[in-house]
């Protein structure tokens, strides 16, 4: 009996693979599809959670050779931004202190009880008036993951009480914000019955209340004017991924010296002494770093892909009425121009932003990568065009730039991780949790985990 | 068996989701096909056994060159305008996998 008991609550239950594949069987068999469709569907999603933890701990690995060698020339914390990587290095925090597997099995059962949660909130909203259920499934175990991580951080609970104060937290702003959102999301597709799920929609609600105050939305609709098509490039996601890592790596190398630049060859660092040549030593660094994000991605869309299709189709047949809460990029075939221009204009936000870090001497500097960049910036770009044209969109996605860099940098001050998630929820309401949260903890005086 | 390529930003959100209501229209429609969800960027590769695309305009001119036959629409969430696509494309292109 023991022994059966110790194999399902030790081997089966808390190990992320298992848990997982049995997670994703249910709900192919739930949605009455066959036993070998749902079979192919776990043993996938299985994959993709080891997936997942590869280009998790190579990523966090070979970051680290680049922020310790930063750290060890300058006295600098650096850190990130990328949102896949940040909820397994707050798993990787956990598993340290708790056990391998710990950290990503507590975020997958928060994600569950987050959904079951948010599920209740839209079924009761003739009283809680939230109205979206939220689909996004791959920002969903991001969001689960990260919160689990900073409550367990500062609060210091158990297994069940972590899971189930992240996951009223979670639900909350899942419901709360994107439902904020039906109204101006259905003005922008015209009449679609969806809403943005994603994790910059404090600032698409700010940008939709805001930019009618800045400009005038049938004047000056980007929409309805000429873009060049040669920036292109820059929306391919792993190219731009690739140019960040790039210019991260080459300022940190000319920070850190010849001396430096010797040391992250040898055995404590890479460990490439064959690299010679430091451009050729800086590119395969920096397409290195690359690989293993997308590495890290892969695994995460492998397994995100089975979760999705059992959420969808359960909330679907539970909840008729209810307003689907989707990826934010489902509003950019509405809006291809503001898509470009408010990426373009957040990403130098951000430049500004992280190079006010660095001249006053902030102790943490941040580096920028694609997913903050490109989702945020282009989302908000979409919401001030809309209701503000594109003077609008120019000011409030600048704004929204400079607020990631600065909210983050609190963030990564409160939190000690290597990357940050960089959109700017996390920039603004989820700094506030944080300080909250770490204000209780302290009250109480509970040391600070992880 | 066809195979079918949902493409959008990042492969995660949009054009997975495209890909769970994909795979409904093909099994109601009694379509037999193979759904894959990529982004732009890494669609080579996936879109050198495509026989459809399914993505949004913005994104064509971003793709890669490609002998399969690419859908596309604004609203890649709606799932009465992908079906309508999707089906009338089957038909005319491919009407022996139906």
């Amino acid at each position: 009996m023991s022994y059966i008991l110790d194999l399902l609550l030790n081997q089966i239950f808390t190990q992320p693979f298992l848990l997982l594949a049995i997670v994703v069987f249910i709900g192919y068999v739930a949605m009455k599809q066959t036993v070998s469709k749902a079979l192919i569907g776990a043993f996938k999603a299985s994959i993709g959670i080891i997936v997942m933890g590869i280009g998790s701990s190579a990523l966090s690995t070979n970051f680290g050779h680049l922020l310790t060698a930063l750290r060890n020339a300058t006295g600098l914390q650096g850190a990130g931004l990328n949102t896949y990587s940040t909820m397994t290095a707050g798993f990787e925090k956990m598993d340290a202190v708790l056990g391998e597997g710990v950290g990503t099995t507590w975020g997958l059962y928060t994600l569950l009880v987050a959904f079951i949660f948010n599920l209740i909130l839209v079924a009761l909203r003739k009283w809680t008036k939230i109205r979206a259920v939220y689909l996004t499934g791959n920002a969903m175990i991001v969001q689960c993951g990260i919160t689990v991580y900073i409550v367990w951080r500062f609060l210091g609970t158990g297994m069940i009480p972590t899971i189930l104060i992240s996951a009223v937290l979670t639900a909350l702003y899942w419901g709360i914000f994107s439902t904020l959102l039906i109204k101006p999301a259905k003005v922008i597709t015209g009449g679609a019955d969806l809403t943005v799920a994603h994790q910059q929609m404090f600032m698409d609600f700010v940008a939709y209340k805001v930019a009618p105050k800045i400009g005038d939305p049938q004047k000056d609709d980007i929409e309805k004017k000429k873009l060049p098509s040669s920036l292109n490039f820059l929306q391919d996601s792993i190219l731009a991924t690739l140019l960040c890592m790039i210019i991260a790596t080459a300022v940190i190398m000319l920070v850190i010296g010849g001396d430096g630049i010797d040391a992250l060859r040898g055995a404590d660092g890479f460990n490439q002494a064959a690299y010679k040549n430091t451009i050729i030593f800086m590119l395969w660094i920096a397409i290195t770093l690359t690989a293993d994000l997308w590495v890290l991605l892969a695994g995460v869309r492998m397994f995100v892909g089975e979760l999705m299709m059992s959420f969808k189709g359960i909330s679907e047949k539970l909840l008729p009425g209810a307003v689907a809460g989707v990826d934010c990029a489902a509003l950019y075939g509405f809006a291809p121009k503001s898509v470009v221009l408010g990426f373009l204009c957040g990403a130098l936000g951000q430049i500004v932003g992280v190079i006010i870090l660095i001249v006053t001497g902030s102790p943490i500097v941040l580096i920028p990568s694609f997913i903050p960049l490109f989702f945020d910036g282009a989302t908000v770009g979409i919401f001030a065009n809309k209701f503000g044209g594109w003077k609008a969109l120019v000011v409030l996605c600048f704004c929204t730039g400079l607020i990631q860099i600065f909210g983050s940098a609190l963030a990564v001050a409160m939190l000690d991780l290597t990357w940050w998630q960089g959109v700017s929820d996390y920039a603004t309401i989820w700094v506030a949790i944080t300080a909250v949260l770490k204000g209780i903890g302290a009250l109480l005086g509970i040391p600070v985990a992880g | 068996m066809l195979n079918i390529v949902c493409v959008c930003h990042n492969g995660m959100g949009t054009s997975m989701l495209l890909k769970i209501n994909v795979n409904n229209i093909c099994m109601e429609n009694g379509i037999s096909a193979s759904v894959e969800a990529c982004s732009h960027g890494e669609a080579a590769g996936f879109l050198m056994n495509a026989d459809i695309v399914l993505t949004s305009p913005e994104i064509v001119e971003m793709l890669p060159p490609t002998d399969a036959v690419i859908l596309q629409t604004t609203n890649m969430l709606d799932k009465a305008t992908v079906t309508e696509l999707l089906v009338n494309c089957v038909k005319e292109h491919f009407p022996n996998e139906m």
